[in-house]
C-alpha cells in the first residue's frame, strides 16, 4: 500500500496553518507596521520615519543603555553563581533534591506574588532596610535612587533565574566523566582548580546556551521594571521591552512600537552571533 | 502527472476553505458596521415594533459592575426585551482589550464600555471613528444636567462621545483622633501653609506622616493641586504648561512636604490603602470615591474619620478639584447602538440609578439633579456624623477643567519623572522645565513660556 503524495501535507496542514496565522502573519505584519506612523485605525506608510525618529529619541537610547548595563552586570554574575551552586550541589551526597528544588523554586513562582514580595521587601521601610539598619548600616533607597533601582532589578532577576540556569548546568555535569576528576585529584588538583580547568571547559557548549538564553531574556526584560519600579525613577530602569510596551499600549503608537520590536530582534541576532564566535561554537 | 494534479486540487480546496472563512468574517463585520451606521433608525424601529430580545454586552470593572447590573434590573421594568451581560474585567485589561479591538477595526468589542475621564480624549484622538456620536443619538438634551468640567471631559468639539458617570471631587480624608492627639483643629486649616504647620505639629507629637504619596511612580497629589489652581499638564489649546508658575507652585508645595519628611512613600494603591488602615498618615488627599475603600478596609476606625476640602494656595483661594471619575462610551462597531444608548442615557440621567450607585457602591454621581436627594444632606456616622456628601456635592460646580489631550499618558510619565527628580533633590522649576522639553520633543507640542 503506497502512501499518496498529498497525505503528508494533509497531516502537516494544521501545524502550518496555525504557525502561519499566529507566528508568520504577526511577524510580517509588525515588520510592515514598523514603517507606518499614525495611531489606532489610521496608519500611513512613512518610509523610514520611525527608524529616523529612533536615532533622535533620547528615551530610546536611555532604555538601550539601561538594558545593556543590566545585561552586562546581571548575566555574568548570575551564570557564575549558577555554576558555583551547580558544582556544589553536584558534589553533595545528601539532600541534593531538597536544594535543587529550593533553588529552582523562584523560576516557577507566580510573577505576581514574586513582585509584590520584592516590592514590599525593598520598600523604603521594608524588610531589607530594617535588616540593614538592625546591623548598623544605612537604609538604601532601593527603588527610588537611579543606581540602586538598577541594583534592585539585578537582584530580583538573579534571585529568579539563578536556579533555572543551575538546573541546566547540573544536567550538563552528569555528562562529565568522573574519571577526569579522579585523574585531576591524583595529579594533585584541588576542588577550585578542578572547577576552573575541568568543569567550566567541559560545560562550554552549555554555558554558551545559557548565556544566549539569558541575553535574549534580558534584552526583552519587562516584568521586573514593570512591577518594581515602573521604569523609574526618571527612566533609570526603563528597558527596551518596557519602552516598547509603553509606546504600544500606553501611547497607542503601534508603528513605532513595532520599530522598537525589530531593534530588539536585530540586537538579539547580533549578540547571539557574537557569543557564538567568542565562545568558539565549533560544532 | 495525475499525482501533482491531485495535489493541486487539494491545495485549491484548502485555499477555498480558508478564503471562505476569511470572506465570511469580513462580510459579516462589514454588514454589521453598514447596518449600524447607515440605518440606525431602521434598526431602532425594527426593535421598536417587534421588541425582539436584545442582549447588550458591557465591559466594566470593580463596583461599576454591580451598579450596571442593578440598573439593568430597573430598566427592564419598562424595557423587558433588553438584557445585559456585564463582563467584569480588570481596569487595565479593559483598556488593553479596548485598544486592541479598536485597532482591529472594532472586532470583538462590547456595546458599552467604561472609560476613565482622563483617557476619553486619548481614545477619541487615536480612534476618531471608534466611538458612537452621542449628540447625534440625542444626548445634547441632557447636557445641562452635568457640571462644566465633566461636560468638557466627555465631549470633543461640542459633540458628546461619552455619558458622564461618577466623579471624584477631592477632599482630605483625615483621622480625627490623630488630629486631636496632636491638638490640631482641622477647621482652622484654610491654606496649604496652615496645613504644613499643622502637619509639622502632628509629626512632632504623634510621629504620623501628613499624607501618603507614591513618590516615584505616581503624582496624584500634584495633579489635584494643579487642578485646584486651574492649571494642568496642558492648557486648553493643548500646549504644554509645565513652565506655568502655578504648576511650579504645586510642585514646590510637594517638595516642601517631602523635604520636611511629612510624606510617607508608599507603593501604589496597596501601599496607600495599608497606610490608611494602619494609621501612619494623618490625611489622605483623594477623590470622594475613596470613602468606599475607607469604610471597607478600615472598619475598626469607624467614627474616627472626617473630611475637609483641599487647603487653598492663598486665603480665600479655590479649594475645589477633581481626581478620577469615569464615563460610558459606545464603540461604533456595536450592533445595538440605539439600544445601548437608550439604556445608558437612562443610567446616566436618572437620579434613582445614580443614587443607587452612590449608596451601594460609593460611586459619586456627576448628575446634578441627584444631589436633591436627602442622601446628600444626611449625616455619615462613619465620619463622626459629618455631612460629607453635602461637602462634596457643593464642591462640584467649582471644579476647574483639567485638559488631558491624547498625550496625557506621555505627559503623566514625564510629570512623574519630574516629581521623582524633585524628591531626589532637583529644583522643581528646573525639573519641570526639563520634563517640558522632553514632552515637547515626544509630542511635537509647543511649550508655554512665562
Amino acid at each position: 500500500m503506497r502512501t499518496k503524495a498529498h497525505v503528508p501535507y494533509l497531516f502537516l496542514m494544521p501545524a502550518i496553518v496555525l504557525f502561519s496565522v499566529f507566528t508568520v502573519y504577526p511577524i510580517v505584519y509588525s515588520f510592515l507596521l514598523s514603517f507606518q506612523t499614525g495611531a489606532g485605525g489610521n496608519m500611513k506608510y512613512a518610509g523610514l520615519a520611525n527608524y529616523r525618529r529612533l536615532l533622535e529619541d533620547s528615551i530610546f537610547w536611555k532604555s538601550l543603555s539601561n538594558t545593556f548595563i543590566i545585561l552586562a552586570v546581571q548575566v555574568p554574575v548570575m551564570l557564575f553563581l549558577a555554576l558555583v551552586l551547580a558544582s556544589m550541589l553536584h558534589s553533595l551526597v545528601r539532600g541534593r533534591a531538597f536544594f535543587r528544588i529550593s533553588f529552582f523554586m523562584p523560576a516557577v513562582t507566580a510573577l505576581v506574588s514574586y513582585s509584590i514580595i520584592f516590592s514590599l521587601m525593598l520598600a523604603g521601610d521594608g524588610l531589607v532596610n530594617q535588616l540593614l539598619e538592625a546591623v548598623g548600616l544605612k537604609a538604601v533607597p532601593w527603588l527610588s535612587h537611579p543606581v540602586w533601582a538598577k541594583a534592585a532589578i539585578i537582584l530580583a532577576l538573579t534571585w529568579r533565574w539563578t536556579g533555572y540556569n543551575m538546573m541546566i548546568y547540573l544536567a550538563g555535569m552528569q555528562n562529565i566523566p568522573d574519571s577526569l576528576y579522579e585523574a585531576a585529584s591524583i595529579d594533585g588538583a584541588g576542588k577550585i582548580r578542578q572547577f576552573f580547568t575541568i568543569t567550566i571547559p567541559q560545560l562550554r557548549p552549555i554555558i554558551l546556551l545559557t548565556a544566549i538564553l539569558s541575553t535574549i531574556g534580558t534584552l526583552q526584560l519587562f516584568d521586573e521594571p514593570y512591577t518594581l519600579t515602573r521604569g523609574g525613577p526618571s527612566d533609570a530602569t526603563l528597558t527596551i521591552g518596557m519602552y516598547l510596551y509603553q509606546t504600544g499600549f500606553r501611547y497607542f503608537d503601534f508603528g513605532y512600537a513595532s520599530t522598537l520590536a525589530y531593534v530588539i530582534v536585530v540586537l538579539i541576532a547580533v549578540l547571539s552571533f557574537v557569543q557564538f564566535r567568542i565562545t568558539g561554537g565549533k560544532d | 502527472m495525475s499525482k501533482s494534479w491531485k495535489l493541486f486540487v487539494w491545495l485549491l480546496a484548502a485555499v477555498l476553505v480558508l478564503s471562505a472563512c476569511g470572506g465570511g468574517g469580513k462580510s459579516s463585520s462589514s454588514g454589521a458596521s453598514g447596518g449600524s451606521s447607515s440605518s440606525s433608525s431602521s434598526s431602532s424601529s425594527s426593535s421598536g415594533d417587534a421588541q425582539d430580545p436584545v442582549e447588550l454586552t458591557a465591559w466594566a470593572w470593580n463596583v461599576n459592575v454591580g451598579a450596571l447590573n442593578e440598573a439593568i434590573a430597573m430598566y427592564q421594568k419598562d424595557h423587558p426585551h433588553v438584557s445585559l451581560k456585564v463582563e467584569d474585567i480588570g481596569r487595565l485589561d479593559v483598556y488593553d482589550k479596548l485598544s486592541t479591538g479598536l485597532a482591529a477595526g472594532g472586532a470583538g468589542l462590547p456595546d458599552i464600555v467604561l472609560v476613565e475621564d482622563d483617557r476619553i480624549h486619548g481614545y477619541l484622538d487615536a480612534f476618531p471613528n471608534g466611538f458612537a456620536n452621542l449628540s447625534e443619538l440625542g444626548f445634547d438634551q441632557y447636557a445641562d444636567l452635568f457640571p462644566d468640567f465633566k461636560k468638557n471631559l466627555t465631549s470633543l468639539d461640542g459633540v458628546f462621545y461619552a455619558m458622564p458617570f461618577d466623579s471624584g471631587p477631592t477632599g482630605m480624608f483625615y483621622r480625627r483622633d490623630i488630629f486631636e492627639q496632636a491638638g490640631v483643629n482641622p477647621d482652622s486649616i484654610e491654606t496649604w501653609d496652615d496645613f504644613f504647620n499643622a502637619a509639622l505639629e502632628i509629626k512632632n507629637k504623634t510621629g504620623v506622616y501628613a499624607f501618603p504619596a507614591d513618590k516615584f511612580k505616581d503624582d496624584a497629589n500634584f495633579r489635584m493641586m494643579m487642578n485646584q489652581l486651574g492649571v494642568y499638564y496642558f492648557d486648553k489649546d493643548g500646549n504644554i504648561d509645565f513652565k506655568n508658575p502655578k504648576v511650579i507652585q504645586a510642585m514646590n508645595n510637594m517638595k516642601r512636604f517631602g523635604d520636611a519628611d511629612l510624606v510617607k512613600d508608599v507603593n501604589g494603591w496597596d501601599g496607600t490603602v495599608s497606610a490608611t488602615v494602619d494609621g501612619s498618615v494623618a490625611t489622605i488627599p483623594f477623590g470622594a470615591w475613596y470613602y468606599g475603600t475607607i469604610i471597607d478596609q478600615a472598619k475598626e476606625t469607624e467614627g474616627k474619620w472626617g473630611v475637609f476640602l483641599l487647603p487653598a494656595f492663598e486665603k480665600g483661594g479655590n479649594r475645589a478639584a477633581n481626581l478620577g471619575g469615569s464615563s460610558w462610551m459606545i464603540p461604533a462597531s456595536s450592533k445595538h447602538k440605539e439600544e445601548a444608548y437608550q439604556f445608558m442615557a437612562f443610567f446616566s440621567t436618572t437620579p434613582e440609578v445614580q443614587i443607587m450607585a452612590m449608596e451601594k457602591y460609593g460611586l459619586f454621581p456627576s448628575l446634578l439633579t441627584a444631589y436633591d436627594s436627602p442622601l446628600f444632606t444626611s449625616e455619615v456616622s462613619f465620619f463622626g456624623g459629618q455631612k460629607i456628601w453635602q461637602l462634596f456635592s457643593e464642591e462640584m460646580p467649582d471644579i476647574p477643567t483639567p485638559y488631558y489631550t491624547k498625550d496625557y499618558a506621555i505627559a503623566f510619565d514625564e510629570a512623574v519623572k519630574a516629581q521623582a527628580d524633585v524628591f531626589n533633590g532637583k529644583d522643581p522649576a528646573q525639573a519641570l522645565a526639563e520634563a517640558a522639553e522632553r514632552l515637547a520633543s515626544r509630542t511635537g507640542r509647543a511649550v508655554n513660556e512665562y
